[in-house]
């Protein structure tokens, strides 16, 4: 680990119903800026839970997380880090059914000082960005499953994070709009310079990124890193 | 868009869900409203009854529960008006008469030398001479519902009385009077020399002082009740068993009405859970979800107190539209009862959206992301 680290896991341990089933043991990681990094494994190895944990959703029953250093330990830190610092995209998009596409973008704009025009002017152009500025104004269900992944990725940029997190991003997808939603991240995670972590089961996926972590029972058992990532470190 | 525009297209949208929490809102403002209001208008009508005949005070006999079972012997008139500030008294006796068609109706008879005369409007015809017997007055309502103008015979307890006049008072109980000579009714109810109610006139009508000092003097006199009009149902007790169960019908009307508006905005909240928890990943803050939901019950609160409040006038309206009430009572919900119910019913709206909204962000964003 090192000060240029974005977010740090510190022996990281997590257990549900009261410790019977431990989902986490002793993770240690860290995770600079501008990378970008799979983890990788099996159902129930507990990738989901971990990048849970790094964001703040699920609270880690022991260890530590450090966002540039410091630790992460109130609920007001991580609601604050997740307005602004970072973006969240899920497996089944988590979108909200009553509001249109450009709606469900600019609601992870609230409490941010912009006024309602720059507002206006952000959710256009993420929505822009991410090919879908005429369907701006249509409901989720009057989208495609590839559309409403477009529309969450735009929702996690929106406050332009320093991290985004993506659980199974194409995991409801069919192959043709699971490789453009990919495309997408990767694009717009080197375009921004913004830190991608993505939880898959699917090693082709996972190879693009610059480090794979592979995980079973809660460990990291392997973890892979490119030359580009060696070098920067 | 902000939190308010966030409420109304979240409402908009989820039509069902808002049109059904409106309704149930509006059921329990609107019950409450027509209920409340049938329980004060028994009061307020009798109340404005006799105002309307320019009575100060009123005396009737003490310790009657029935507001029409007591009797005082009218040889005690001419000892009232000798009493300083006492401008003129009056005999009143009521009774509730068949007449024609089985019908009930209430009849009232008035003595010749009666200040009521002077008050009474005429629609149609003229007042009774002042030797003429036989002879009635009827309101404009219940000679509307009886079919009777001026001229035709109206029955009272068996007898025949010509109608020699229509009138149009304004209070509903006066309209569906019919007003006969008081020798006429006192020897067919059997009760020579005795009146109901006794109804002064005072010198200075203002003067609560005045009133006072008559209303203490008349009782000094023994085994009377000395009230001021508005006043006169407060110690009955069988208008107040009324007002009581009707009361009770409108208190229990707006507990249900509660209960169901909570229920509702309880499981409105609940069933959001997940998307409570995604408002929760995305950075909302405990506090602005709680405000989201709240604002969210404060409008459907807000719409359905509105909602409530023509439910509420025209319930009043329908209930004064049937023959066995609106012949005695006129259900008018007044403005502050309007308004009282329609603010509680909005605070109770926001308050009872704090507790699920309490309940659904005291979840962890991770069980909230989990709910089905």
């Amino acid at each position: 680990m090192t000060a240029k680290d974005l977010l740090q896991l510190e022996h990281i341990g997590h257990a549900f119903d009261q410790g019977r089933i431990v989902a986490l043991k002793d993770i240690n990681l860290a995770f600079g800026e501008s990378e970008s990094a799979a983890i990788l494994g099996a159902s129930g190895s507990g990738k989901t839970t971990l990048i849970l944990v790094m964001c703040g959703i699920r609270t880690p029953t022991r260890g530590v997380v450090r966002w540039r250093g410091e630790p992460v330990t109130t609920l007001k830190q991580w609601t604050d880090l997740r307005r602004s610092e970072i973006g969240i995209v899920f497996q089944d998009f988590n979108l909200f059914t009553t509001l249109t596409a450009a709606e469900n973008v600019e609601v992870a704009m609230f409490g941010s000082p912009a006024s309602g025009a720059e507002r206006k002017r952000r959710v256009d152009r993420a929505l822009d960005t991410v090919g879908l500025a005429d369907r701006a104004t249509h409901l989720p269900q009057e989208l495609s499953g590839g559309e409403r992944q477009r529309v969450a990725i735009a929702r996690s940029i929106i406050n332009d994070p320093k991290l985004i997190l993506a659980d199974e991003p194409t995991g409801n997808l069919d192959s043709k709009n699971a490789a453009a939603i990919l495309d997408l991240l990767f694009d717009l995670q080197k375009a921004r310079g913004s830190t991608l972590i993505m939880v898959s089961h699917a090693p082709a996926l996972a190879r693009r990124c610059a480090r794979q972590i592979n995980m079973k029972d809660g460990e990291v058992i392997d973890e892979q890193v490119t030359r580009a990532r060696e070098e920067a470190l | 868009m902000n939190h308010v525009e966030l409420a109304f297209r979240n409402l908009q949208r989820r039509q069902t869900r808002s049109i059904l929490t409106i309704l149930g809102v509006a059921f329990a403002v609107g019950s409450f409203i027509t209920l409340y209001g049938l329980s004060r208008s028994v009061h307020e009508n009798v109340t404005r009854s006799f105002e309307e005949h320019g009575s100060d005070l009123t005396v009737k006999r003490r310790g009657i529960a029935e507001p029409f079972g007591g009797t005082i012997p009218e040889d005690v008139i001419p000892e009232i008006r000798k009493i300083p500030g006492v401008k003129d008294v009056t005999g009143q006796l009521l009774t509730f008469a068949a007449t024609d068609k089985g019908d009930n109706v209430l009849a009232a008879g008035w003595s010749p030398d009666s200040f009521y005369w002077k008050t009474a409007p005429l629609k149609a015809g003229r007042l009774p001479y002042p030797n003429e017997n036989k002879v009635a007055l009827v309101g404009s309502e219940i000679a509307r519902a009886l079919d009777k103008k001026a001229g035709d015979d109206i029955t009272l307890l068996g007898d025949k009385f010509k109608i020699v006049g229509i009138t149009d008072f304004h209070s509903i109980i006066n309209r569906n009077q019919v007003v006969v000579k008081l020798a006429d009714l006192q020897e067919l109810t059997f009760r020579p020399g005795a009146v109901t109610f006794l109804s002064i006139e005072l010198e200075h009508p203002g003067d609560k002082a005045e009133a006072d000092r008559v209303s203490k003097a008349i009782e000094a006199m023994g085994k009377f009740t000395v009230s001021p009009s508005e006043g006169l149902l407060r110690n009955d007790s069988l208008f107040g068993l009324m007002t009581a169960v009707s009361s009770a019908m409108a208190w229990v009307a707006l507990f249900m009405g509660v209960l169901m508006v909570l229920n509702t905005l309880l499981m409105a909240v609940l069933e959001r859970t997940r998307e409570i928890g995604i408002l929760s990943a995305i950075g909302w803050s405990k506090e602005r979800i709680m405000l989201a939901l709240v604002i969210e019950g404060f409008i459907l609160s807000a719409f359905g107190s509105l909602v409530g409040i023509l439910l509420g006038v025209a319930g009043s309206k329908f209930l004064s539209s049937i023959p066995s009430i609106g012949r005695y009572v006129a259900v008018e919900p007044t403005i502050p009862l309007i308004a009282a119910t329609a603010v509680a019913a909005v605070v109770l709206g926001v308050l009872g959206s704090f507790y699920p909204a309490w309940v659904a962000t005291r979840a962890s964003p991770a069980e909230a992301l989990e709910h089905a």
